[in-house]
């Protein structure tokens, strides 16, 4: 049963992850991802200097709340003309800083690192069940990630032209209406959620490569946003089998296997892809100058 | 053009579900290997490498023992692999360190506790022993006060009794054999640290494990870096530790098998500037053992390297 729960819960993050990811990618933001798994530090530092505990239920609050606070800062700062990849590192460079500086100050001998009291490991999924009325009714981590999945399908099926248009053209969708500040900060919203309960069922690296690589992948292989985000979560959803079966055989890390898969699947879609692959570029290129030379 | 939409949404459609059915299919037949090879034994499954040599030395030929962190791993910065799982899930009995060691696993064997026997080994150690480090908190890293390994150690052998009873008796007397070897292990520590001089008996370590190690011993403990490995130092520290060497004298610094060399090289560069020459001690072991079938690879090992590396370098 364990590994049918770890395929479910990698799906589960790489579907969040991958359409999120998609309009990211559009709106060059695709490293948002990392900065908050950076930028979480001073929450959870000051959840541990308020609560006294290391418990994950503090952790993952201190580390909700300044997420929201970091994709808001980058947004704003962006919203204010500061290039996206710039508020990006701004922001979550100084945030990681505070975060450190907060240990050294404070609780320099509390082991209070990322890795130890907020990234979970995907292998262990199974064994963390939620209880309701004394009856194990799945995974926590398959919960929290569900409810993020239904939330942000929910969202983004309701408002996706509005979505499409602001990633794609903010300056149209501003002039006819749209507002398009209170829309990125609404998917900058959705993805802080998304990688903050991912980080805390999956750890760090797994969210980071879903929420880029498989739309990273799709992009390459269409040009419709409708598409790319369906591919994008097939790409994603086979990461995390064949990923799982890869770290089966190999006896090695479950999250570091799924990314790699999907490094795999991206690296053929940029070789071999029908539209922009670099195999059918050259062909395209050769045929067209041997028509030239006849 | 809506009819293209739906389709392709339909096509979607199906190869989710077709993934998700061969994925519960695969799952089912399960693609996981063998974590005990031995039957008949009990199955032991231990985090790190200490307590699995301490539930090795007690179980004897009845228990199988297989450890989740390996010889050098840092416990702070270990990552699991497929393979854990089936340690695991194999395992009759688990042991771990507790005291948030396992940092987030450990709510992992809270949870497990409800359906195996989980143990905590240093659940017994009376709270006023540890160090405490924040309200609340306690220094995680007990083992190298061998009268507190010695409770974690009795800890395993009720464990295992209660556990295998029909084999009780042995349990019994192998940890008497193995308590005394440690009451030993503890006197020869204390004898031999007392032969350094006062003045210099400070150990400088850049990981803070040897807390313990320096109440018990009665050795003064200064450490570069705070308890945990990834957290970064202050220039402040490195300073004041240059100033400090160079005051007191003290002859050595040391490293750890599992922490970097670079940050203790730049206090020794330091102290050099100043005129006062720093050796490095030698490797002491923290957090992991040494490699497997070497005397440093059990625990009474890897405290013998450890008092005899800090003798001979300050001495």
């Amino acid at each position: 049963m364990s590994g049918f729960w770890i395929m479910v819960t990698g799906a589960l993050v790489a579907s969040c992850c991958g359409i999120l990811g998609c309009f990211l990618i559009l709106r060059r933001m695709a490293l948002v991802g990392d900065a908050i798994s950076h930028s979480v530090l001073p929450g959870i530092v000051i959840a541990f200097l308020v609560s006294g505990s290391r418990d994950s239920v503090f952790m993952l609050f201190g580390a909700a709340i300044i997420g929201f606070v970091t994709v808001f800062l980058i947004q704003l700062f962006q919203n204010s003309g500061v290039q996206g990849d710039a508020s990006i590192g701004v922001v979550f460079t100084s945030l990681f800083a505070a975060g450190v500086l907060l240990i050294s100050l404070n609780a320099s001998q509390v082991d209070l690192d990322l890795d130890c009291v907020l990234y979970g490991e995907i292998a262990y999924v199974h064994w963390n069940q939620l209880m309701i009325n004394g009856v194990e009714v799945g995974p926590k981590a398959v919960w929290l990630l569900g409810i993020t999945l239904f939330l942000i399908v929910a969202v983004i099926g309701l408002f996706y032209k509005q979505f499409k248009l602001c990633a794609f053209d903010p300056a149209l969708a501003a002039a006819i209406g749209i507002p398009v500040a209170l829309f990125h900060y609404v998917l900058m919203g959705l993805v802080s959620m998304a990688t903050v309960s991912s980080f805390e069922s999956v750890g760090a690296i797994l969210v980071v490569g879903l929420l880029i690589v498989p739309p990273a992948t799709a992009y390459l292989l269409t040009d419709r946003l409708g598409t790319m985000i369906g591919l994008s979560l097939v790409i994603g959803v086979i990461s995390s089998i064949a990923g799982y079966y890869t770290a089966a055989v190999l006896d090695a890390s479950i999250a570091g296997c799924m990314v790699c898969v999907a490094g795999v699947l991206f690296l053929l879609a940029f070789l071999f892809s029908p539209s922009h692959g670099l195999v059918v570029r050259k062909l395209r290129q050769r045929a067209s100058t041997a028509r030239e030379a006849y | 053009m809506k009819r293209g939409k739906a389709s392709s949404l339909k096509r979607l459609l199906w190869v989710l579900i077709f993934l998700t059915g061969t994925t519960t299919i695969l799952a089912g037949c399960g693609a996981s290997r063998d974590a005990f090879k031995e039957e008949g034994k009990l199955h032991v499954t231990a985090t790190i490498g200490m307590i699995a040599d301490v539930a090795q030395e007690v179980g004897g030929d009845r228990v199988e023992v297989v450890g989740l962190m390996g010889p050098g791993v840092d416990p702070h910065l270990y990552k699991a692999s497929q393979g854990d799982i089936a340690k695991l899930e194999d395992a009759a009995m688990i042991l771990y360190g507790g005291l948030h060691l396992e940092g987030k696993m450990t709510e992992i064997f809270e949870k497990m506790a409800k359906k195996k026997t989980v143990v905590a080994v240093t659940k017994n150690i009376p709270e006023r022993q540890l160090r405490e480090v924040a309200a609340g908190t306690h220094d995680p890293h007990v083992w190298f006060n061998v009268r507190l390994w010695m409770s974690a150690t009795e800890t395993i052998r009720d464990a295992l009794v209660e556990k295998d009873p029909d084999n009780g008796a042995e349990y019994e007397a192998r940890a008497e054999a193995y308590l005394g070897k440690l009451e030993e292990l503890d006197q020869y520590a204390k004898d031999q640290i007392a032969t350094i001089p006062k003045q210099g008996r400070v150990m400088v370590t850049a990981h803070d494990a040897f807390g313990y190690f320096g109440d018990a011993y009665d050795i003064e403990v200064v450490g570069l870096q705070g308890i945990s490995t990834a957290a970064e130092y202050g220039s402040k520290d490195v300073t004041g530790l240059r100033d400090m060497l160079v005051e007191r004298g003290v002859k050595a610094v040391f490293v750890e098998s599992s922490v970097p060399k670079k940050s203790i090289e730049a206090v020794i560069e330091g102290a050099k500037k100043q005129g006062h020459d720093v050796k490095i001690g030698g490797e002491l072991f923290s957090d992991a053992m040494g490699k497997a079938g070497t005397a440093e690879g059990t625990y009474i090992g890897m405290v013998k390297h450890n008092v005899d590396t800090i003798v001979g370098a300050l001495k």
